[in-house]
């Protein structure tokens, strides 16, 4: 499973899955072979160690591609064989989660690149359902305040100021069919999503009100995000990859949309417990 | 061999083009012919509305156009007719997201897919109207017996005649009692003065308000009065000799009321 | 302004408050726009009022035919805006009523052809010298719309009780700013049907529009006939029809008329209790 955080790409191998996972993910990153050229990566590996010589292979097809696998997380059995690969050996594998930016780095081993300067898809937030989209170098970027093709470029990135990794955008009011907002960060909404009305935040998205057009959180890829509404009546709902048309029903309690598996799951926003 | 790129027209709004799009289209599905239908009014799309597939919309026309996605990836299959496709507008967009140029290669590719494509135009004779009928090989003028419809559907037909389109009519919203008063033009008048080939005669039903609430296409109700007139018209397409039924006698097909008219 | 000199005196600035720019609007085609406007115009004038209507359709103009005036048409907008001809030489004087005017559509030209700037001025010019300029938009969202919408500052949304229609109005609504504060009159609204489950009522209408209700309107075959013949129901007594238009009118004007939700019956009004607070 090819997953885009805050803190890179992350290629998630379940336990005694690993060649078949490998094979799967190669063939998807072969799909837009340069698309993730410069992107930093970690492994996570759940359960034993997998079959070094598959793992070597793949750190090689990965460079291959231009995506430099940095850090690898699992259980302690695997932390001999990252050390033998020279990959950092990151602990337990952790909650997904936009993770900042700093906490990635004080475990890097290898020093930094410089960041490449953002595409146009990268800084877009268009779904990407033929994968995942990591948007890497918008994450490093964080460091700096606005980014445009013609600001970015890789010494001033270093020097730049540090600001708040992930914003929020507050809207007041009710959103019209054929209005969209789109955020790179987190959408509140204190008012209405009418049918026809597109939220699409790269984080999580909150209604408070009755969501009844179409919302996408986690646009560039992140599977953690959630959808909350007072009325969580979309017409489609989006969570990273994942689609889920609405049924129509209205429950008239607030609920909450995250993804379990490969589903998007809604649940009473009273029944989670974080 | 392509597709026939069939436009569907009006010049006045609210007479009927979307649901005779939907509704055609059925019919032409129904009979087995591969069907894909493209909204082309960019900014206040209705076609997936009408047909009850607007939850299922994951990229529009302007996204293929924008390649951002692949045309199969834009295209919904109806799961009523599987020979049936839309291919919907844009929501968030207007009419100029898309050139002539670039409404015609879709239309092109599309009809590299199937035997009949269908665009349903909107109102107006602007640059969304022009869009529409980029690529379309003939043109289905809808109007109603009004004064103001009629008036506008002739000046569509002045454009559409400037392309050198053929064009055929359909009059809809026909209600047979206000013709008998007086107070509404016969189809025969409209044909007159629009001086153009009859396609179809639709009568005023509520059933059309019902189902277009209900997402679904008329054909799909059993008995349907409208069902029965939908597949006159796609026959009509078919190149088929169809007679016209005469509406002053709904549910009776009684004499006939014109000449064949040839396709 | 020089340019658009009329032999209708305009009031000294300080006397008389400007007149009230509204444009009628929907999204989508047919809803009864023009017959709104026409209607809507002709209550405010039988009530004495001097009401001015633009039809703003460039191209596919419609409501001369409404009024039946469209004999009388012999300048439109666009000679207006181009300077062609004085406001006063295009201004048609309805019929009925003499304190209601008419400014038509050019029928051969195209919506962008017409100067969103010039368009300000004009309404401006008009609500000198009106006490209502009501304006009759095209469908659709386009520059027509825009145009429709330049110098006005109140709207109306016309919407039928029909899922393409409410998708539409909501559009529009996302694409006026809100200083206009738009307001909603549902249309040909078939009561028996709304009964029977098989169309929106005025309220699953307005759970999304969420406007303030102007007024409810019926569909009736006699609207068909009036327009074909060139005369608004709001004139005739004995409608229905036009006895809702007649409302509007009055809501319009800042009476508090309460908007009554037809019973399925017809005949008697059941009263709903939702009133309209008056403007102004």
């Amino acid at each position: 499973m090819l997953r885009g955080t805050a803190g890179g790409l992350e290629f998630v191998f379940s336990d005694g899955e690993f060649e078949e996972t490998a094979h799967a993910l190669r063939s998807r990153i072969g799909e837009r072979p340069d698309f993730y050229r410069g992107s930093a990566a970690s492994l996570i590996l759940h359960g034993g160690p997998p079959d070094e010589a598959a793992v070597a292979a793949f750190l090689e097809s990965m460079r291959g591609y231009g995506i430099e696998v940095r850090g690898l997380y699992g259980t302690d059995a695997v932390a001999a064989l990252a050390v033998r690969r020279g990959i950092a050996y990151l602990g337990e594998p952790v909650r997904p989660q936009p993770a900042p930016i700093s906490s990635i780095d004080r475990r890097r081993t290898v020093p930094a690149a410089p960041p490449p300067p953002l595409t146009d898809a990268a800084r877009s937030l268009d779904a990407d359902f033929a994968g995942a989209r990591a948007d890497l170098a918008a994450r490093r970027s964080r460091r700096t305040v606005r980014v445009s093709p013609a600001y970015v470029r890789p010494a001033a990135l270093h020097a730049a100021v540090p600001v708040d990794a992930v914003a929020t955008r507050y809207y007041r009011g009710t959103l019209r069919g054929g209005q969209s907002l789109q955020q790179v960060g987190h959408i509140v909404v204190v008012g209405d999503v009418n049918p026809g009305a597109e939220l699409v935040a790269t984080g999580d998205i909150v209604v408070f009100g009755a969501l009844l057009g179409t919302a996408h959180a986690g646009a560039q890829g992140d599977r953690a995000a959630r959808v909350a509404a007072l009325e969580l009546a979309p017409t489609q709902l989006r969570i990273a990859t994942a689609i889920a048309a609405g049924d129509g029903s209205r429950r008239g309690l607030p609920e909450e949309a995250r993804i379990e598996g490969d589903r998007i799951v809604i649940a009473a926003l009273s029944d989670l417990r974080r | 061999m392509s597709a026939r790129r069939i436009v569907v027209t009006s010049g006045k709004g609210g007479v009927g083009k979307t649901t005779t799009t939907a509704n055609v289209g059925a019919a032409l599905a129904k009979r087995g012919h591969r069907v894909t239908l493209i909204d082309a009014d960019i900014g206040l799309r209705n076609l997936d509305l009408v047909l009850g597939v607007e939850k299922r919309i994951v990229f529009d026309i302007v996204e293929v156009v924008e390649g951002r996605c692949q045309l199969r990836q834009a295209l919904i299959r109806d799961k009523r007719f599987e020979t049936l496709a839309i291919l919907p507008a844009a929501q968030t967009r207007d009419k100029d997201a898309v050139t002539e140029q670039q409404m015609a290669r879709v239309v092109e590719d599309v009809a590299a897919m199937c035997d009949f494509v269908l665009v349903d135009s909107p109102a107006g004779i602007e640059n969304g109207f022009r869009n529409a009928v980029a690529s379309a090989t003939e043109a289905i003028v809808v109007t109603t017996p009004e004064v103001s419809s009629i008036r506008d559907a002739d000046r569509v037909i002045g454009k559409l005649v400037e392309r050198q389109l053929p064009i055929r009519l359909i009059v809809n919203r026909i209600r047979t009692d206000m013709v008998r008063s007086g107070d509404m033009m016969s189809v025969d008048d409209v044909c007159e003065i629009l001086s153009s080939e009859l396609l179809g005669t639709v009568p005023d039903d509520e059933e059309i308000i019902d189902t277009t609430n209900r997402g679904e296409p008329v054909v799909t109700v059993p008995g349907s009065r409208l069902a029965a007139i939908y597949d006159k018209i796609a026959r009509r397409l078919e190149g088929e000799l169809v007679p016209f039924t005469n509406l002053e006698e709904p549910g009776i097909f009684g004499r006939l009321f014109a000449a064949f008219k040839a396709s | 302004m020089q340019e658009f000199a009329s032999q209708v005196p305009a009031a000294p600035p300080d006397q008389k408050p400007l007149g009230r720019a509204i444009v009628v609007t929907s999204g989508k085609g047919g809803v009864g726009k023009t017959t709104t406007t026409a209607n809507v115009g002709a209550a405010l004038a039988a009530a004495g009022a001097r009401v001015a209507l633009i039809d703003a359709d460039v191209g596919l103009r419609n409501l001369d035919l409404v009024l039946g005036l469209e004999s009388r048409v012999r300048y439109h907008l666009l000679d207006v805006l181009e300077e062609r001809v004085t406001l006063d030489d295009a201004l048609v004087r309805d019929k009925r009523s003499e304190h209601l005017v008419l400014l038509a559509a050019a029928q051969a030209r195209e919506k962008e052809d017409v100067d969103t700037e010039r368009m300000t001025e004009l309404v401006r010019a008009l609500r000198e010298r009106f006490d209502y300029v009501l304006i009759d938009s095209p469908a659709g969202i386009e520059q027509g719309f825009r145009n429709a919408a330049a110098g006005a500052t109140e709207a109306i949304i016309v919407c039928m009780p029909e899922v393409s229609s409410v998708r539409d109005a909501d559009r529009v609504v996302g694409l006026l700013p809100q200083t206009m504060r738009p307001q909603l009159i549902v249309n040909r609204v078939r009561p028996a049907m709304v009964r029977k489950g098989k169309m929106l009522s005025v309220e699953d209408v307005n759970a999304i529009l969420r406007l303030p209700l102007l007024g409810v309107v019926l569909d009736e075959p006699a609207l068909i006939v009036a327009a074909n013949r060139g005369e608004p129901v709001s004139l005739d007594a004995g409608s229905a029809t036009g006895s809702a238009y007649r409302d509007i009118a009055r809501r319009i004007a800042g009476e508090n008329v309460p908007v009554a939700e037809p019973a399925p019956e017809g005949g008697m009004f059941a009263r709903i209790g939702a009133f309209f607070r008056g403007r102004r």
